[in-house]
Formats: C-alpha cells, sequence, structure tokens
C-alpha cells in the first residue's frame, strides 16, 4: 500500500512538471514567463518574450498589452503607443488594458509636451 | 499515513501550477523630460515675483509674518543650486519690476533682454505668487440612514476645513531676446488639522509637493507609475 502511494505521488508530480513545461511553444507560456522576468525588472527579457507570443499568436490582446507595459519600461514609448493600441483594438472592453492605455495616454502627452523653443535660438 | 503524503502532494502540485487567468500590478519608473529645452548648465536669473495676495495679507494677520519673495526666491535657489547644473545669478538688488500686471509682465521684452544683458544670463524666471488661508468650512450635506424606520434622509452637517492654498504662475524669458520661452502654473492645497496651523510649515509643504514639478520645468525627473500586466 505504502509503495503503491509513493508511485502515485511521483506520477503526480511527473505529469505536473510536464504539464508545465510541455507547451514552452505556446503564446502562453511566453507571457507567463515575460511576466515572471517582468515582475523581477528584467524588462529587455521580458519584451523578448512578449513578442515570441505575439509571433505566435498575432491576435493575442494580452501579449500587445503586456509588450506595451514593456516597452513603456525601457523607455521605448513610440512603440508602446502602438501595441497599447493594438491591444485595445483586439480587446476593447478589457477593463485592465484599457486603464493602462488611459494612464499611458496621460503620461506620454505631458513627456511630449515641450515648448519647442530653445533659450537663446532666437 | 498515505492520506497525508497525497495531501501533501497535492499542495505540492498546486503550489508548483501556474495561476490561471492572472493579472499582475508592475511599478515603473517613467522619465519626466525637461519643459524646457536646455542644455543644462545656462545661467539663470531669478527675477522678482508679483506677489498676487496683498488683500488678503492685509486681511489675515497671519500672512503678515510670512515674506513670500523671499521665501519662495530662497527655496528656488536651493532646489536649483542643489539638483541642477544651471548657475543660479543673483538679479541686481534694486531691480523693479515694470508693471504688476502678470499679462503686461509677459509682454515686457525689453525690460527682459536689458536684465540678460545686464546679467549675462541665458533664461530668466519671474511669474507670480499666491500663498493664502482658505476656508472651506461649511455646511454641506449628507445622507442619513434612519435607524428607527431605514429609510434615507438628508441632514446640513457643518465640516470644518482650513487649508493653505499655493499657486505659482512660472514665467520663463529668453535672457538674449527677453522673449517667453514657457508659462505654467502649478497649484496645491494642503488641508490642515486644525485653524491654528503653522503658516510658513504650511508655505513649505505646499513647496515641496510642488518640488518635482518645479524642478522638471529645468531638469528631467522621475516618476512612479503603475501598470498591469497578464501573467497568463
Amino acid at each position: 500500500m505504502k509503495s503503491w502511494t509513493s508511485t502515485a505521488v511521483a506520477l503526480l508530480l511527473l505529469a505536473g512538471g510536464c504539464a508545465s513545461y510541455s507547451n514552452t511553444e505556446n503564446s502562453s507560456s511566453q507571457i507567463a514567463f515575460g511576466a515572471d522576468v517582468a515582475r523581477k525588472g528584467l524588462w529587455r527579457e521580458a519584451a523578448f518574450r512578449f513578442e515570441q507570443a505575439i509571433a505566435k499568436d498575432p491576435k493575442n490582446a494580452r501579449a500587445h498589452n503586456n509588450l506595451a507595459v514593456a516597452l513603456e519600461a525601457s523607455g521605448e514609448f513610440a512603440r508602446a503607443l502602438t501595441e497599447y493600441k493594438k491591444a485595445l483594438e483586439l480587446a476593447p472592453n478589457d477593463t485592465y488594458i484599457r486603464r493602462n492605455y488611459a494612464r499611458f495616454a496621460e503620461f506620454y502627452t505631458s513627456y511630449t509636451r515641450t515648448t519647442g523653443k530653445t533659450a537663446g535660438a532666437s | 499515513m498515505p492520506r497525508r503524503t497525497a495531501a501533501a502532494a497535492f499542495a505540492l502540485l498546486l503550489g508548483a501550477a501556474p495561476v490561471w487567468a492572472g493579472v499582475s500590478q508592475v511599478r515603473l519608473q517613467l522619465p519626466l523630460r525637461p519643459r524646457l529645452p536646455l542644455r543644462g548648465n545656462e545661467r539663470i536669473v531669478l527675477a522678482p515675483f508679483l506677489i498676487v495676495a496683498e488683500a488678503e495679507k492685509a486681511r489675515d494677520k497671519r500672512l503678515q509674518n510670512v515674506d513670500l519673495q523671499a521665501e519662495f526666491h530662497r527655496f528656488l535657489q536651493k532646489q536649483l543650486g542643489k539638483k541642477t547644473r544651471l548657475e543660479v545669478v543673483e538679479a541686481p538688488a534694486d531691480i523693479k519690476l515694470p508693471t504688476q500686471n502678470l499679462t503686461e509682465l509677459t509682454h515686457a521684452v525689453d525690460f527682459w533682454k536689458a536684465l540678460g544683458n545686464s546679467t549675462n544670463a541665458d533664461i530668466i524666471v519671474s511669474g507670480s505668487l499666491e500663498f493664502k488661508i482658505e476656508d472651506r468650512s461649511g455646511y454641506k450635506t449628507e445622507e442619513y440612514v434612519s435607524p428607527i424606520n431605514g429609510q434615507t434622509y438628508y441632514r446640513q452637517v457643518y465640516v470644518e476645513q482650513t487649508g493653505f492654498l499655493f499657486d505659482i504662475v512660472f514665467l520663463v524669458f529668453d535672457g538674449h531676446s527677453g522673449e517667453k520661452l514657457l508659462q505654467d502654473e502649478f497649484k496645491d492645497f494642503r488641508q490642515t488639522g486644525g485653524r491654528r496651523a503653522d503658516e510658513l510649515q504650511g508655505l513649505f509643504e505646499n513647496l515641496f509637493s510642488l518640488e518635482n514639478q518645479i524642478l522638471n520645468l529645468f531638469v528631467a525627473r522621475e516618476r512612479e507609475a503603475d501598470r498591469y500586466i497578464f501573467t497568463d
């Protein structure tokens, strides 16, 4: 009985492990990995993972949203804007994407707002 | 015993399982580009500011203790000296603004050009300052649910709210041409605990909360921002 239980537990663990890693090639797992490294502040790696996810599933709004955040964190604001717009186009009712886009738009507007004149230029 | 082992294995599996339908909040450090496109090492003159609240000052004795012009100049000079590479140049002690009207001040090109030439400054900062004690106390309508019949009524309650309001209009001029480079306004209201709050403390509370915005006129700053990322 004891050996049967041990075998069952080992098989369950093995099955769990396989389930986690069998789908490394799909967009979901790229997003999961990207989100994991993003939370550690590794935004370049995260952006690469989200780009991979988009390559596998171009209509994945979540991947576009995440890529936008990663690009924003890396200072690539113009590209971030494009990605936020794509995400919103694909999932116009998603609350999180809408919130992200609104906050980004506020930041980006103030970021690009300069006087256009330089001291001593005239 | 086998049951306990199975439960432990199940818990282990749960822990190892990915988070389904997850959203995570992340914090970003975003750069704020300076509002003025400067090299960073320009010579800057802090000209006097128009003081807007003169009438208010006469009414409120507490404001008479605050030399707004001197305190603001000292604050600005200190911040620019510490947090930028700008060279702060002293304005002539006897300098007098040509007008007490902000719009006219904006268009006083000759005055700013002359000041720029006499001090050899690249940029000149002026504008207007308003600091006042705002009493926002008064009756406000609030909802009230009766514990007797459970119905909702409206009642008037007296709410005491006093605070310090600080309003700065910044004017930045080109020291060589006298032309206006930028005009911007910052406002801050700090609510105080009671009616007897110290006015100088109130002033500096206002100024410190505006510090980032003021410095961002001249140099790049950072701000924190939260975003959502999907985890699957």
